[in-house]
């Protein structure tokens, strides 16, 4: 249907355009991909209390997330089995229970249904059939505070799936000595092309040079946003899919990579977040942690980006060619109000929509989008870079997409089509 | 207030507010930010908190300019490789239900924008209101402060904020 193609000998590395714009693959893709893979919902510091809730889309079904008041995360499908109407229509809140607005029947935050008017016009036991529960997604597991959903009830659990990305999370978990929080405030937003694009995007090095020209300009102009590293680094295979790179980069990282715009208070402030890390968790992950940045894609739609400030990014396509996408600030709960006010105004600097570097990276995915109605003899996209290297990817080879249009390949195979 | 000096103060701030508007839609971004005073903010708040109160030192945003951060802005979105505005987008601006209120040294302006972007095949609107403090000076009235509120569930189906809101 699309197969890539890949041809050590030949160095080539294909995909086929088709992936982008088929209506028949992107269906497909939710059998295959959405339906089957470990999908990000949400970080436990999202539902801080029980009674806590939030409401997601996920792979195209509303979700309603929540604490129980045993304190339990629970991932309902947000539709009464009732009628089917969306029960929780709020994005977050707290609440002890649920009222379906339409025709008033109320379940608690585990979903099992409390009350309903007129239950005498219902024979007796009614209200404990357990067809007349929300329902619950088949699996919800958690690795350190990311929660993720599967959709099929039988599979490989969340932490044999995230195979050596696991290892990448706890990383990310000991930025903190007291844990990590989801900052306030969602970026959401959509681009109009194909959602691999995207995954493909977040962890490319090969772009920067001249997709963010103007943002690496922006840290040479501006007095101190410069820092000493040069932009290098490796890619990483971290198995089923997921892949990362790692590499160093001129711009200040709250967590410890200082620059000379953040001033003294900030020297202080770095030095003493630098010797907590050290005493923690040793020179060889300090180092790591605080000079290196990954951008990581954990197959088939979770970014973790940890570069000027973390970012968590999740998408899903609606069409071949369009995707929405939540984005989320992600910080150590401890941190200083200086620390995380740099944190937010480093975040906003690159990414997002109105950041110095996001609009570009979804200008060039529309424009692929666009060119790939050319159809016809430009049939591939080239995916090659790197590929024949003796000694190791570099960052900006593009092995880790390769990791990632293999396990896509595989698992498209797997379905018939 | 009089009903007169209300007008007035209206009138003040509108003619502030038209001439800000018609600067970005023609693209006059040097002559825009001279607007701004040298400690002047710019925000944009996403769309899941309370746009009129939240801050920018607590909560993820869209933008929070500094001044300096403003300027380099505008410098991006002058040069070729500012991809997402080349060739730069038709933008126009429609500013309405203009309020203003004086307390103390600080006007404090509130009114309703909609703002179309549109480039080759897309065309796209931001809905929502402004929120301006503005101060005199050298007889002057300038911005010190501009929140760009989004009365949107969402920036989408589009993800730019690649111009000036």
């Amino acid at each position: 249907m699309a197969q890539i193609i890949e041809d050590k000998a030949r160095g080539q590395f294909l995909v086929p355009r088709r992936a982008f714009t088929d209506k028949a693959v992107f269906e497909r893709e939710y059998e295959a991909i959405f339906n089957t893979c470990w999908l990000y919902l949400g970080h436990a510091s999202e539902l801080p209390q029980p009674g806590s809730f939030l409401t997601r889309t996920v792979a195209r079904r509303p979700i309603l997330f929540t604490r129980d008041k045993e304190g339990n995360f629970n991932a309902l499908l947000n539709a009464c089995p009732h009628r089917g109407a969306l029960v929780c229509r709020e994005r977050k809140g707290k609440s002890p229970a649920f009222m379906c607005m339409y025709h008033g029947w109320v379940f608690g935050s585990d979903g099992h249904l409390m009350t309903l008017p007129g239950s005498s016009g219902y024979p007796e036991g009614f209200k404990s059939d357990p067809q007349k529960q929300m329902v619950h997604v088949p699996r919800l597991e958690r690795f350190g505070d990311f929660f993720f959903v599967n959709f099929s009830k039988d599979g490989e659990d969340l932490a044999t799936y995230l195979a050596d990305a696991g290892d990448y999370l706890k990383l990310l978990a000991e930025h903190s000595p007291s844990g990590m929080q989801i900052v306030g405030g969602t970026q959401e937003y959509a681009i109009r092309g194909n959602w691999k694009l995207l995954a493909e995007n977040s962890f490319d090095g090969y772009h920067a040079a001249t997709n963010h020209s103007t943002y690496l300009e922006y840290l040479k102009n501006t007095k101190g946003a410069l820092g000493v590293d040069p932009l290098s680094g490796v890619a990483r295979d971290l198995k089923n899919g997921h892949a990362l790179v790692e590499y160093s980069a001129p711009w200040g990282r709250p967590i410890a990579n200082w620059v000379p715009l953040w001033g003294e208070e900030g020297k202080v402030e770095m030095d003493a977040v630098y010797s907590e890390l050290l005493s923690r968790v040793g020179a060889e992950r300090a180092e790591r942690i605080a000079k290196k940045n990954r951008n990581m894609v954990i197959f088939p739609n979770l970014v973790i980006n940890d570069i000027m400030a973390v970012t968590v990014r999740t998408f899903f396509p609606t069409a071949p060619d369009y995707m929405e996408i939540n984005a989320w600030a992600l910080a150590p709960v401890e941190e200083s109000e200086w620390r995380r006010k740099f944190r937010i105004y480093n975040f906003t600097e690159f990414l997002g929509p109105g950041g110095f570097a996001t609009p570009d990276d979804v200008e060039a995915i529309e424009k692929c989008q666009q060119g790939y109605a050319v159809g016809g003899e430009a049939q591939f996209n080239d995916i090659s870079k790197g590929m024949n290297r003796a000694d190791g990817w570099s960052f900006d080879d593009e092995e880790q997409m390769r990791c990632y249009w293999r396990e896509w390949d595989r698992r498209m195979a797997n379905v018939e089509g | 207030m009089t009903l007169q000096e209300t007008l007035l103060l209206r009138l003040r701030v509108e003619e502030l507010l038209f001439e800000e508007a018609d600067l970005i839609d023609q693209w006059k971004l040097d002559e825009w930010l001279a607007l701004y005073t040298e400690d002047a903010h710019y925000y944009v708040p996403p769309s899941d908190v309370d746009g009129d109160t939240a801050s920018a030192e607590t909560s993820l945003f869209y933008i929070l300019d500094d001044r300096i951060r403003l300027r380099e802005r505008i410098t991006r979105l002058k040069k070729v490789g500012a991809h997402s505005e080349h060739p730069r987008s038709k933008v126009r601006h429609l500013v309405t239900n203009v309020r203003a209120r004086q307390e103390g040294d600080v006007i404090h302006a509130r009114s309703s924008f909609i703002v179309s972007r549109a480039k080759d095949i897309t065309h796209d609107l931001f809905v929502g209101h402004y929120l301006h403090e503005l101060v005199e000076q050298d007889g002057a009235l300038r911005i010190a402060k501009k929140t760009c509120v989004l009365d949107m569930e969402a920036l989408r189906p589009h993800a730019r904020i690649s111009i000036i809101l």
